[in-house]
């Protein structure tokens, strides 16, 4: 049996991890390709007009996968380990690929307000007929992988943070970073400047006080907040916040993470990105910002 | 200190009265007009929803005014952006170098209670009183404002039940006491009661959407007049006592959510659940469109929008979607509202033969 993943979105809130939980459940997956035009295209068509990037994005993905697979797995988060919610876009994927898509979904809800991450595991596995042993075991392997995976990328990031070159914080969603095609490949134009560019995503969160931070009910909200507090205690050159154009959160959050490197007096850029956005529009606000700096 | 709150539509003297009883010194919100829009966009962030556009708007005008301290609601079970309202104006306003502060409220009655007694001082009889004669300006509100949708279509002078209208919130504005109060009532609904109509069928059609712009008419740029007078009885689920309930008796929520599953499995934040389950009701009853408010880039209401959209093609009944921002121009709105009235009737002409 095949199931489908879309890389897209919610993929990225946790890679790897999903992938591998099925394999080790002796299921075939289909990933779906690195984000392209055509599937951007696709996702345009189909998916409302003011909904945000990132969700037509991942519209376009599930259209590449429909009818290449027997399910496609797009799970209902809700809230995480903290009880904290998800954006409210995520509630309603599920119903919405069923709307779009003639392919069976494969969903399952995760709301640790209501019950515990395994346990909203157990009931997906056994949808697909595995029972509890099988189910425990693939999550271990798939744990204990992603684990050494973001450890590996956490060393990386703690290098680059403590060397002495020039470097620039890229702040937004992990849909958003790890997705070149989305992004415009902006860490490589970052690097062709001469400036090292970093992941906020890629830090490990410490629990930091959050006094200058209103209280956030969303996880990326408190999550992004703690990461640049951590970020903050390092000597760091400029930052630049990326948006997916008509995303609700991000207009709350730019509003105070500008103010956070607006006091820090560190020079703070922000960028859209949409369906539209032209590459040397976007080339040219980067050299702009780089050079302001360097100056 | 002089308090002002949001313009809200009609609702908007139920507030100014509650404030008033309390014994607060209150500067009413001026009516939303497009100047207001255009003053609280030019200060909101690019990207943020359109309500807050138009709040933001209305505490500027305020201020102008006298007014130092703002009251706002915001949600404390939604999952959207309205908790953060309170929080971005007080920072906008203040990056904007107004001296003004900020009382925020959760939409919890305990909250409401202790936060009001704090700025007030009154005694827990005047708020009693108070609530009581706040909740029943806003049952006479609602209950003229239905009463209006039903008679639009139906009158024989045209514009009649307008004239009536707006006098009698004029009127309502000024009533201080809450045997007065009871009087008007009584009053009102038999004043009402004769303006001649013609006994007849006409189409219907259901309005949907945020409750907000369903509710304030003077951002939705009189919708429901606007239909009423083109011929066509509009009916809307959405108003501020139906939200109340619904923060008292949570299970209302529990039944929707039974009778949309095939729809929806799960909330979306604000009120996405209930724009499907009034959908489907209106179908069941037979009605001959649906329309579907909402501001720009609402996360909640964009999320259930292809789902109305399936329902609609699924049905066959008449769907219209209007998403309201600062762009939106009256002309062009006209316009499609009249394109979707001639399909409405076409639709209900088809269903009679």
């Amino acid at each position: 049996m095949k199931i489908g993943i879309p890389r897209a979105l919610i993929y990225w809130k946790r890679p790897i991890f999903w992938e591998n939980f099925f394999e080790n459940l002796q299921f075939e997956v289909i990933l779906s390709p690195k984000t392209n035009k055509k599937i951007v295209e696709e996702g345009v068509k189909i998916s409302d007009p003011e909904t945000c990037f990132s969700n037509k994005v991942y519209f376009g993905h599930l259209k590449w996968l429909d009818e290449k697979c027997d399910f496609i797995f797009v799970p209902r988060l809700k809230t995480n380990k903290e009880k904290l919610e998800y954006c409210p876009k995520f509630f309603g994927l599920p119903d919405l690929a069923k709307a779009f898509l003639k392919t069976k979904i494969l969903t399952q809800e995760f709301d640790e307000k209501k019950e515990k991450f395994e346990k909203s595991l157990l009931k997906l596995g056994k949808k697909l007929r595995k029972n509890k042993k099988e189910i425990s075991k693939a999550f271990k392997i798939a744990k204990e992988k992603e684990k050494i995976f973001l450890k590996e990328k956490e060393r990386e990031t703690l290098k680059k943070l403590t060397s002495n070159s020039f470097k620039i914080v890229l702040i937004s969603h992990p849909y958003n970073l790890f997705d070149d095609y989305v992004n415009l490949r902006i860490a490589q134009r970052i690097k062709n400047l001469g400036a090292l560019p970093i992941f906020l995503e890629n830090i490990r969160a410490e629990n930091t006080n959050l006094d200058l931070w209103p209280k956030f009910h969303w996880e990326f909200g408190k999550e992004i907040a703690q990461k640049i507090e951590t970020i903050l205690k390092y000597e760091i050159s400029g930052a630049i916040q990326i948006s997916s154009f008509a995303c609700g959160c991000d207009a709350v959050l730019k509003e105070f993470v500008e103010k956070r490197f607006k006091k820090e007096k560190i020079p703070f850029l922000y960028l859209i990105i949409d369906e539209h956005t032209g590459e040397a529009g976007f080339q040219t606000r980067i050299e702009a910002f780089l050079d302001t700096i360097k100056i | 200190m002089k308090i002002t709150f949001p313009y809200w539509g009609n609702y908007t003297i139920a507030f100014e009265k509650l404030a008033k009883k309390l014994g607060l010194e209150v500067v009413p919100p001026e009516k939303t007009t497009p100047l207001t829009i255009e003053k609280g966009a030019k200060i909101a962030p690019e990207m943020y929803c359109f309500p807050l556009k138009v709040n933001l708007g209305n505490f500027l005008e305020a201020i102008e005014k006298g007014a130092d301290t703002s009251v706002m609601a915001t949600a404390r079970g939604g999952s959207c952006r309205l908790r953060y309202y309170a929080i971005v104006e007080d920072k906008i306003l203040k990056d904007e170098g107004k001296k003004v502060n900020f009382v925020i409220f959760d939409q919890s009655p305990l909250d409401i209670y202790s936060k009001l007694k704090k700025i007030s001082g009154a005694s827990f009889f005047q708020f009693l009183n108070s609530a009581l004669f706040t909740l029943k300006t806003i049952s006479i509100i609602e209950k003229l404002e239905k009463r209006a949708q039903f008679l639009r279509p139906r009158e024989k002078e045209k514009g009649e039940t307008d004239r009536f209208l707006n006098s009698a919130f004029r009127r309502l504005r000024k009533i201080e006491k809450f045997f007065d109060l009871l009087k008007f009532e009584r009053e009102i609904l038999k004043e009402m009661a004769q303006i001649k109509y013609e006994r007849k069928e006409v189409p219907k059609v259901g309005i949907v959407g945020e409750i907000y712009t369903v509710t304030d008419h003077s951002i939705n740029f009189e919708i429901e007049r606007k239909l009423g007078n083109l011929g066509i009885e509009v009916h809307r689920e959405m108003s501020l006592f139906y939200h109340l309930k619904k923060k008292i008796f949570p299970w209302i929520d529990w039944k929707i959510q039974r009778k949309i599953k095939n729809y929806l499995g799960s909330t979306v934040g604000g009120h996405g659940r209930d724009a499907i389950y009034e959908m489907l009701k209106y179908v069941k009853e037979d009605f001959d469109g649906v329309i579907q408010l909402l501001p720009a880039m609402c996360m909640p209401e964009t999320t259930v929008r292809p789902i109305l959209e399936k329902i609609h093609q699924e049905t066959g009944i008449p769907f219209l979607s209007l998403s309201i921002d600062e762009q939106v121009a009256e002309a062009g709105l006209n316009t499609r509202i009249e394109a979707f009235v001639d399909v409405v009737k076409n639709y209900y002409g088809k269903k009679k033969n």
